[in-house]
């Protein structure tokens, strides 16, 4: 049976606000599929930072894997208060209320709910725009780079590989929800969106899924797939944690603990040792169409290996499960040896100079971070939403009803620059400006072949204590 | 309004008729039309072995050799023969689907890849039929089923099975407007169909 999320959407209200948000439509399956978490609520055990979420870890073929929230959402909107001081304050208050009221109800963690709030330039610029330039991070690195004040959070750019169409969102702000129960996310969104009542006007509803298919159980990407009879669902490795058939959330390919905020890499930024967003974080949030046919039928598995990882990573046949620690991390020259031998770069490999760290350092949060540890903090998820569950612009947009593998790429990067260097890589443009000689949409470039990047942004992501209006507190 | 496209290397598709009604019915007798057999006959005689002709193929096609369809026909000096039907309409879709066999060779043919990145051109040997993922029992026979193939079955499901030391295969390419299910459904039915067809002795 194949289902069109209008079929699923309650009420057919594919296009009101309120009902999208209480409505699950086709994730309502997702519901009936997966074992929702429960848990006990618990207030926050402290911590400065709203990105960090710890995840419970499971083995898989010998490899530690994180197991991230089952059931995701994210909502951008622009901010519907006045340009006062007066209206800030009280709009602060009200947002940081309904923050505390979530998590006195659900513990931030997967089991309960995780809430994420992430702001975009558009806020910076509109409402606190001389705050924003005394306060918000100088990237140092790319400051040099450039020769020009650089700061941790900058437009996002076209990348090689990105199509034509692609389109750069202006949202003020993005809610990042996750959770092992889907009713968890549900009532997140619903208080931030629905019941605080004219704070926010919701641009985007995004939702998604992920993982559920360790000990050999059918993961939701696979059940969902196959019953929105998406293209090629039928080719999805039964337990796989994501449609692409690989598992992505290794515990050595996520960036651990803090190192992915602000101030924790030595001389990246300027926020150690007493920034305003000491804490914080960039994020970059897109979305992205997978053609699983043109994956699973033009790559072979072995291809789908050397595709995803490296040339000459050879795996036995269905492995899922990759490691990727840090003494196998690539380096820049490995990468132009791969494509000079094999006139193709891996997908992982690709982007480890960038994404790797090149040396040992010993954080600003005192911890020992060894050559190769992985920098980002990745919690992209599978979706089926073509390209959002709902719009507010569905013509600018393309909104449509017909479910699409896809992939809504969720991650945080110390910098905005930082995650361009890796996505740079990623389309064969190296740390050190060499430009590999590869297509960047073709065959040998990773699997860029069968991505379609629809809509991308950046956000800044404050610490804790300023979660709510970042800056505002200080008219 | 139906148009002929001359065979191009990955070509395939149909209407959104032929899946619909290509549930898996064996024929009580599958018989291979008459108007059909002469050919498959002339070419079982050709390469001194058995060829499978299909009782049934995906509407507009046909299993006519000498057909408007057909736009493959290739058979080696050792008998391996290579038989195409494609059916395209612009902005509709494409049909594709293809037969093979190897008399007395049971080993998966092998294909030569070429990609060329920076002016450089890389070939490598490669298995034509790769992916394997499973078996499934049709009609009277098991075929392995392929979901990664190359040459002329590049973006095809193929389902390829042996016999008397003879590799026989045929694949329909995953194309616009069939999904991979669809696809899957028109193989079982014309796989289960297909009629042996013995060379005068």
């Amino acid at each position: 049976m194949k289902l069109t999320r209008r079929q699923l959407v309650v009420g057919g209200a594919g296009t009101a606000l309120g009902a999208a948000l209480g409505g699950a439509g086709i994730y309502e399956l997702v519901d009936r599929l997966a074992e929702n978490g429960g848990g006990l609520p618990r207030r926050r055990a402290g911590g400065a930072e709203q990105h960090v979420v710890t995840l419970d870890k499971v083995v898989d073929n010998g490899v530690e894997v994180l197991v991230p929230p089952l059931h995701n959402e994210v909502v951008t909107a622009t901010v519907k208060v006045d340009e006062t001081r007066a209206a800030l304050r009280e709009a602060r208050e009200e947002l940081e209320a309904a923050l505390l009221r979530l998590e006195d109800e659900f513990a931030p963690e997967p089991r309960g709910l995780h809430v994420t709030v992430a702001w975009g330039l558009p806020y910076f610029n509109r409402y606190v725009p001389s705050l924003a330039e005394k306060h918000l991070p100088l990237d140092l690195r790319a400051t040099e780079a450039r020769g020009r004040a650089t700061r941790a959070l900058i437009d996002s750019i076209r990348f090689p590989s990105d199509p034509d169409d692609l389109i750069l969102d202006e949202n003020e702000v993005a809610v990042f929800f996750r959770s092992h129960d889907s009713e968890h996310v549900r009532a997140g969104s619903k208080a931030l969106f629905d019941d605080l009542g004219g704070l926010f006007g919701a641009t985007s509803i995004r939702r998604g899924f992920i993982g559920g298919g360790f000990e050999g159980k059918q993961s939701l990407p696979k059940q969902m797939a196959m019953a929105a009879g998406v293209a090629g669902a039928e080719l999805i490795p039964d337990t796989a944690q994501l449609f692409l058939g690989f598992t992505s959330s290794q515990k050595n390919t996520m960036g651990p603990g803090r190192i992915a905020n602000h101030e924790t890499i030595p001389g990246l930024t300027d926020q150690h040792p007493d920034g305003y967003f000491r804490g914080g974080t960039a994020m970059h949030l897109s979305h992205i169409f997978e053609d699983l046919e043109a994956w699973f039928l033009n790559f072979d598995f072995s291809e789908r290996v050397t595709t995803m990882i490296r040339p000459e990573t050879s795996v036995p046949q269905g492995t899922q499960t990759i490691a990727q620690t840090e003494e196998d991390a690539a380096s820049a020259d490995d990468v132009k040896r791969d494509a000079k031998r094999h006139g193709a770069f891996g997908h992982s490999a690709s982007l480890q100079p960038a994404s790797r760290l090149q040396d040992a350092i010993v954080g600003n949060d005192e911890t020992p971070y060894p050559k190769g540890t992985a920098i980002p903090q990745r919690a992209d998820f599978d979706t089926l939403d073509n390209p959002f569950f709902w719009s507010s612009r569905p013509d600018v947009d393309r909104l449509s009803d017909d479910p699409a593998a896809g992939v809504h790429f969720v991650v945080f990067n110390p910098t905005s620059d930082d995650f361009h260097r890796n996505r740079l890589a990623m389309d064969g443009v190296l740390p050190d400006g060499t430009e590999l000689e590869i297509d960047p949409r073709g065959r040998g470039a990773g699997f860029n072949a069968v991505l379609n990047a629809s809509h991308r942004q950046n956000y800044l992501v404050p610490p804790l204590r300023h979660r709510a209006f970042p800056l505002s507190e200080l008219l | 309004m139906l148009v002929g496209l001359a065979f191009a290397a990955s070509a395939c598709g149909g209407s959104e008729d032929p899946p619909a009604e290509a549930a898996v019915k064996t024929p009580a007798k599958a018989e291979c039309p008459a108007k059909w057999k002469a050919d498959w006959q002339k070419l079982a005689d050709r390469i001194e072995a058995p060829v499978y002709c299909p009782s049934w193929m995906p509407d507009p096609l046909d299993g006519d050799i000498d057909g408007q369809w057909n736009n493959i026909n290739s058979v080696d000096p050792d008998g391996s023969y290579l038989l195409g039907w494609t059916w395209y309409e612009v902005q509709s879709g494409e049909l594709h689907v293809n037969f093979r066999g190897q008399p007395g060779n049971a080993k998966i043919p092998t294909c030569q890849e070429v990609e060329t990145e920076a002016g450089v051109t890389r070939r490598r040997k490669v298995p034509c039929f790769a992916d394997p993922s499973g078996t499934k029992t049709l009609g009277e026979r098991e075929v392995k089923v392929y979901t990664r193939n190359r040459g002329a079955d590049v973006w095809h499901v193929l389902y390829s099975w042996e016999e008397d030391g003879t590799l026989y295969a045929v694949s329909q390419h995953v194309a616009e407007p069939l999904t991979y299910a669809q696809v899957v459904e028109s193989l079982d039915r014309i796989t289960a169909g297909l009629v042996r067809v013995d060379p005068a002795a």
